[in-house]
This record gives structure tokens, sequence and C-alpha cells, in this order.
């Protein structure tokens, strides 16, 4: 196999790359922030919210991400009435399907980091006279942040597999392409390419994590 | 007028009554030592004063100013000015374990006094010194001993000039030679005449460094008075008993 053969099944598969990057940073940015909202929303007094909150963490881990894939990108345009104003871009129904399922994980794995913290800390930073948005924000947030880095580092790498789902969608991405090039050359070497490209993704983000955990240490 | 008064205090967890009616005064310069068995609601008290626990009924004014009057509670403004007239230091120390010492102590009078860097900075070294850790100023409390957290605590307390130090069984963590570093630091505390409360199972601390005495059992103050009086000649059966006469 020559260079430039290799080449020709690289470059489309780099377009797929891009769709699946961006996915997973859009994804990874918005769920986060969601996440932690999801679990204030959890920890609040107002029955209802926290109710309201903790149903739907149950059914967006509770379901298939596949089942709710194919519910954002087909099924919303067949909802009666309102269906005709849901027709999405694929790529965003996807999207917004990534980010609404892993909001709800993240949100577990705050109210975990949130567990993990003692309430001394809270005592402590009352007595002193911080506001409670002082405390969550120098006191409980960093705590927290460091706490979760681990799982979320391991949902972050989840997150990149994941992304081969939207194949499933008709959106081409990384392994959309490596399959069009395996049926067109009749050659299994794109499934390894494909894979090399998704370790090396995985790699780069274990170094952040890493890079990160070290930053945050403190004990 | 004293500058802590506390009238008919009451708390229950449920059904258990944890304070009954307690009545006391705490006078300024005043070291006082709180004394009596586990389970007898000292600590409820004094967490009563800094608002951690809500009390149902009673009284507690401070510097004449009132943060309970009779069950109903200051406005939330006023009660965040009295609260900042008082210190606490807890048994689990509570340190920041995300920030240096120094920015442990920092932190309050940056946020919410506003103060300058210089100020607080400059402050933050001499009550480092103070305490006898200015060298551990960029350690993060992970690489402490018990004693030096505590003696860390008790210098973050002091960054915001409290009135009066409440300190909550703070040596009931530590050995007895970390304990003696920290009842080193209160003692001199006291030798300038800082206002504090102690709840504490340190007799020799109680007898040697408090000017006044309170033994609390089952949510009531039994026996109070001046140390020679409470810890030497107990009058009430069950003071004798708590200190083994």
């Amino acid at each position: 196999m020559n260079f430039d053969y290799f080449m020709s099944m690289l470059i489309p598969m780099l377009e797929g790359v891009k769709a699946t990057v961006l996915l997973f940073v859009l994804a990874i940015v918005l769920s986060i922030p969601l996440g932690f909202m999801l679990t204030l929303a959890v920890r609040s007094s107002m029955k209802p919210i926290s109710f309201l909150a903790q149903t739907y963490i149950y059914i967006m881990r509770g379901t298939p991400l596949l089942l709710q894939l194919l519910f954002f990108v087909f099924g919303l345009p067949l909802l009666p009435v309102i269906g005709e104003f849901l027709v999405l871009d694929r790529f965003v129904a996807a999207t917004l399907a990534f980010i609404l399922n892993y909001a709800a994980y993240f949100a577990e794995i705050f109210r975990g980091g949130l567990l993990s913290i003692d309430k001394g800390q809270y005592e402590a930073s009352q007595v002193l006279g911080l506001s409670k948005w002082q405390t969550t924000t120098r006191v409980i947030l960093p705590q927290m942040f460091r706490v979760t880095l681990p799982p979320i580092a391991n949902e972050s790498v989840s997150l990149v597999k994941d992304t081969a789902l939207l194949y499933a969608v008709a959106v081409p991405e990384l392994l959309h392409y490596a399959q069009t090039v395996v049926n067109r050359d009749f050659t299994i070497i794109p499934f390894f390419i494909a894979a090399g490209i998704y370790l090396l993704i995985a790699f780069a983000l274990t170094i952040v994590f890493k890079y990160l955990e070290r930053k945050l240490q403190y004990d | 007028m004293s500058f802590i008064e506390v009238r008919n205090l009451k708390k229950s967890f449920g059904p258990l009554e944890v304070l009954k009616d307690l009545t006391f005064n705490v006078e300024k310069n005043d070291v006082l030592a709180i004394i009596g068995p586990s389970g007898s609601g000292k600590s409820t008290m004094l967490r009563s004063l800094i608002q951690l626990e809500e009390v149902e009924g009673g009284s507690i004014a401070v510097d004449g100013d009132h943060l309970v009057k009779d069950g109903f509670y200051a406005k939330p403004a006023d009660s965040k000015k009295i609260i900042a007239k008082m210190g606490m230091v807890f048994q689990q120390f509570n340190l920041f374990p995300h920030l240096t010492v120094k920015q442990n102590l920092e932190l309050a009078p940056k946020l919410v006094k506003k103060e300058q860097a210089k100020e607080y900075s400059d402050r933050s070294i001499e009550l480092l010194e103070k305490v006898g850790l200015a060298d551990k100023r960029d350690e993060f409390p992970s690489r402490l001993s018990g004693g030096q957290k505590q003696r860390v605590a008790i210098a973050r307390a002091l960054m915001m000039n409290p009135d009066i130090l409440l300190f909550d069984e703070p040596t009931s963590a530590l050995d007895p030679q970390l304990t003696k570093e920290v009842l080193q630091v209160m003692k001199k505390l006291a030798e300038e005449h800082m206002t504090m409360i102690v709840v504490t199972h340190e007799m020799e601390f109680a007898s040697n460094v408090a000017n006044r005495v309170i033994f609390m059992d089952k949510g009531l103050i039994v026996e109070e008075g001046n140390p020679q009086e409470v810890l030497k000649s107990p009058k009430e059966l069950r003071t004798k008993q708590f200190l083994n006469y």
C-alpha cells in the first residue's frame, strides 16, 4: 500500500473526524453546566422541582442513548401538532440528544461530588460571613470539581466513543466515512485507521485530565 | 449590660429536648469554660450563639443587639452583623483543603470585608507568626498536623477581628502533645484579654485559664462559678460525680 492510497482513505475520514470532534465538544461544553444545574434542582428544597429533576435523570439514564437519538432525529417531527415545528437539522437534533443524555450522568457525578464535601465546610464559611454564593463558588465548587474530575474524565472518554452512534441516524462522522471506504475498496484498513483516531482522541483527553488533576492537587 | 446575654434558651431535636431553659451571661474579657458529659447540650448551646443551630425559644443578645428575642430571629441583614462579632473554632478544624494556609486566612477578609490585599496580607502574616506557623503559610492543610491545623483555624477566626471567640471542643481530636500547643495559643489569647467561650474536656485549661466555669448536664446549667468553686469544691451531686469526687 503506497502513501497516496493511504491518504485517499484518510482524507475523507478526517472530514468525519470534524463532525465527531464538533459533537464531542458541543456535548461536553453544554452538558456539564446543564448537569450541574440538574444537581442543584435535585437538591432544591422545592419538592416539585426536585421531583422533576429526579424523574428526568431516571428517564435519561434508564433508556438507551440510541433510542433517544432516534427519537430526537426521527421521532420529534412525527409528534402530533408540534411535530412540524421540530424538524431540526439531523446533526443538531443528535447533538441535543447527546447533551440531554450526558447532562443526566454528569448530574449524578456532581451530586456524588457534593455529598463528599463535609458539612463543616459550609459551617466554617457561614461563621466567617461568606454569602451562599461565595460559599458555593469559592469553597464548595473547587472541592467538588477536584473530586469529580476522574469520573468526568471517564464520561468524556465514553462520549468520544458514543459519537459513533451518529452512524445509526445517518449523520456522517468518523465511523461513517470509515465504513464508506471499507465498502468502496473492500478493505478493513479504514476500521483500523478509525480505531487509531478514536484512541488518539482518548489519549489526548487522558493527558488533559491528568494535567487538570495535577493542577488541582491539594493533598 | 453583659456582652452576651442568654435568656431561657430552648431547643429540641424532635422529641429530645437538648436545651432546657438556659440562662447565663458572658462579660467582656471573660474566659468561660463549659464542661459536662457528652450529650449535655454544650456544643448545641455554643452553636446556637452563632446561629449554626436554630433555637425554638428564649433570647440571645450580643453587645446589646438581639440575635433571637423570645424565639424570634432578627432579620438576616441584622443577624449577619451580630454574627460578625463572633468567631468560631471547630473540633474538626474545618479548614478549606483546597486553599493554602495563607489563603485560608485571607478568604473571608477579602470576600466579606472587601479589604485591600496589603491589609489582609500583612495581618495574615502577623497572625501566623502569633500562632507560630509563619513558615507554613504556603502549605496546604493536608500537610499540617492536627495541632497546626487548629492553630491555623484560630488565626483564621482572628482575621475577622471578632469581639469573642467560640471554641467547640478545640482539642478533642488531638493527642496530648498537640493539645498542649493549641492550649498555649488559647492561653496567650486569654492573657491578651480576648473574650472566649470554650466547650472543653480539658479540666486543666478550665481551672488554669478560665475565669468562669459552667457545668451542664441534660440540657441544663447545673452549676456555675469561678473555677475554684466549680472544679475544686462543687456543690451539686452531678458535678461531683462528673469530676469524680
